[in-house]
């Protein structure tokens, strides 16, 4: 009986998985029909199924998806990309810095996919005023997206799983990651600057179309400005001490969520329709299928298997999965990836003496940072290449490759030098 | 959800754009439903859209279109939707219905041709009242044929005759 459930296990979760990589079908769908397969074939019953839902990072990208949802109607996105825009006179090249830094630090603060949805409108208005091809611009906004999301907790949803998961919270992800993310975000704008200075040139008068811009009129309410930033500071206050207070991430993004939604008087109707729920049924589909594989032992063999293969030496271990992680994520979604690699790293650390803490580092660069590799690297990715498309300028898997590739090789060799010096 | 989002980049690229043109701009999220009946081989549509913020607009795009009256609530659409259908489907049945769609085409041809002369052009006043006049030609023939004709629709009285 057992054995036939592992049999029936891994046969759901490669099909599963395999249809997720194909993209023929709808990722969410199929993720939540292979979680229910594992239901109905009893390899985990449905209260244990439950169990497995990692409920910390469905709630913290609940939460954050409200403050966004509200914050964006405010236009203060808008307003901060034309003051920069001007405030870089037309000059190309400066927009791109001021917009890398910009998606960058939102990142960190958002979710790289809203980040870009809010970023790439605004690029688009700013590139179609100077007569210029958006594709450098958007290329730097996606690479800035998925370097700055990596060093928080709440930037990424493989960061948002890994604290989830571990504990650890915003202030070990920021203490741990930031310092090596600022060297590789500053190491990719220099090397763009080398890769597109060339093709940035535009006409004055083109540049001084930009300074007729008036970035006072993007503000469409300012008290709802005001309420959103303060509730947005106290969100990342909280995020920063929630450790200190015994609180879940979560906890405090629920919070500033639920907050803003009582002083806003918005419709709460209006920002709850907004709230991305293929991903969050995504992500619930993917715990359980990942949750019935470990209930019948196939993580921990697996496991087992990585330990014979390092014969657990710990540079071994943290190569391994920084590298792996890395590649993978260039050409496949890092969501189910990391959702697998999560049981398998907590496996290790109790079949072995391994300090796992640079493995979870290792996993969070490599999975992030590896989505620049390719256009379908990551979710951010996808979304600017069909934005480009709609736009009138194709951006091919191999025009991107041939700069995102290089650049996610040099982010994690940095990686590994940072890793080797500072936790093996 | 990417093909939303593209959707979503776009309200966002014309929010701005118009917001710097100086419009106020509300987004809304809404309904919109397309209406095709085919009446024996003739087609009708329409399109209307329903939300929270009680705005309904109602326009009529097959067989020519013709932005269809006011309606104060979302009910009230298919009453509106209902009649129409009734009275296509009387005229599908008269000889005169490829008259009447060509006539009620080139009536929404002319009244842009109308608005491209005076948007572009600097037309003297004398050519003004010229075409008033000729539609107030128009007008009264509207008004003598009716007098002259067999009404055949009872349901609701005329909202413009």
């Amino acid at each position: 009986m057992l054995h036939n459930h592992v049999l029936v296990a891994i046969l759901i979760f490669s099909l599963t998985y395999t249809a997720i990589i194909s993209e023929k079908i709808n990722r969410t769908v199929i993720a939540m029909f292979g979680a229910v397969l594992m239901i109905i074939f009893q390899v985990i019953s449905q209260e244990h199924a439950f169990g497995v839902v990692d409920y910390n990072t469905i709630g913290l990208l609940i939460g954050m998806m409200i403050i966004v949802n509200i914050l964006k109607k405010t236009g203060i996105f808008q307003y901060v990309a034309i003051k920069t825009a001007k405030v870089s006179k037309g000059d190309p090249w400066r927009i791109i810095v001021y917009f890398t830094i910009i998606t960058a630090i939102s990142s960190a603060l958002l979710d790289n996919v809203t980040t870009i949805l809010l970023i790439a409108p605004v690029t688009f208005v700013i590139t179609d005023t100077l007569e210029i091809n958006p594709i450098p611009f958007m290329i730097a906004e996606i690479l800035s997206a998925n370097i700055g999301g990596t060093a928080t907790l709440i930037g990424d949803p493989p960061n948002i799983m890994i604290g989830g998961a571990t504990g650890l919270g915003f202030m070990d992800f920021l203490m741990n990651l930031a310092p090596v993310v600022l060297v590789i975000f500053v190491v990719t704008i220099l090397l763009l600057k080398v890769i597109f200075k060339k093709s940035l040139q535009v006409k004055e008068g083109n540049k001084n179309r930009i300074l007729d811009f008036d970035e006072t009129k993007t503000i469409k309410d300012k008290v709802l400005l005001i309420k959103s930033l303060i509730v947005l500071g106290l969100t990342i206050t909280g995020f920063a001490i929630h450790q200190f207070i015994g609180l879940e991430s979560a906890t405090v993004a629920l919070f500033g969520g639920t907050f803003l939604l009582l002083i806003s008087n918005i419709d709460p109707e209006e920002v709850l329709i907004e709230i991305e729920w293929t991903t969050i049924f995504f992500f619930i589909g993917l715990f359980v299928l990942v949750g019935a594989l470990e209930e019948v032992g196939v993580i921990g063999f697996l496991a087992e298997k990585m330990i014979d293969f390092t014969k657990g030496d710990l540079v071994m271990t943290t190569m391994l999965i920084l590298w792996l992680s890395a590649i993978a994520s260039s050409f496949l979604d890092n969501i189910p990836f990391v959702a697998t690699m999560i049981p398998l790293i907590k496996n290790l650390a109790a079949i072995s003496s391994i300090n796992v803490t640079p493995l979870w580092w290792a996993l969070a660069l490599g999975a992030c940072l590896g989505g620049n590799g390719t256009l379908v690297g990551a979710s951010a990715n996808v979304i600017v290449g069909g934005m480009l498309e709609k736009q009138g300028h194709k951006l091919s898997f191999m025009n991107y490759m041939k700069v995102g590739f290089p650049l996610t090789i040099i982010s994690i060799i940095i990686s590994t030098i940072y890793l080797m010096v500072f936790y093996i | 959800m990417r093909k939303y989002r593209y959707v979503k980049s776009e309200a966002s690229q014309h929010d701005m754009k118009l917001v710097q043109l100086g419009a106020k701009v509300e987004q809304i999220n809404s309904k919109m439903c397309y209406v095709k009946f085919d009446i024996e081989g003739f087609e009708l549509a329409y399109v209307y859209n329903i939300n929270k913020k009680g705005k309904y607009f109602l326009e009529r795009i097959k067989p020519y279109p013709l932005p269809m009256r006011e309606f104060k609530s979302e009910s009230d659409v298919i009453n509106i939707i209902k009649i129409d259908l009734e009275q296509f489907k009387n005229a599908v049945n008269s000889r005169n219905i490829d008259a009447f769609v060509t006539i009620s085409t080139e009536l929404n041809r002319t009244i842009k041709q109308f608005e491209d002369l005076f948007l572009y052009y600097n037309v003297p006043k004398i050519e003004t009242q010229i075409i008033m006049g000729k539609i107030s030609e128009i007008q009264k023939e509207i008004a003598n044929t009716k007098e002259n004709s067999e009404r055949v629709y009872f349901t609701k009285d005329p909202d413009n005759l």
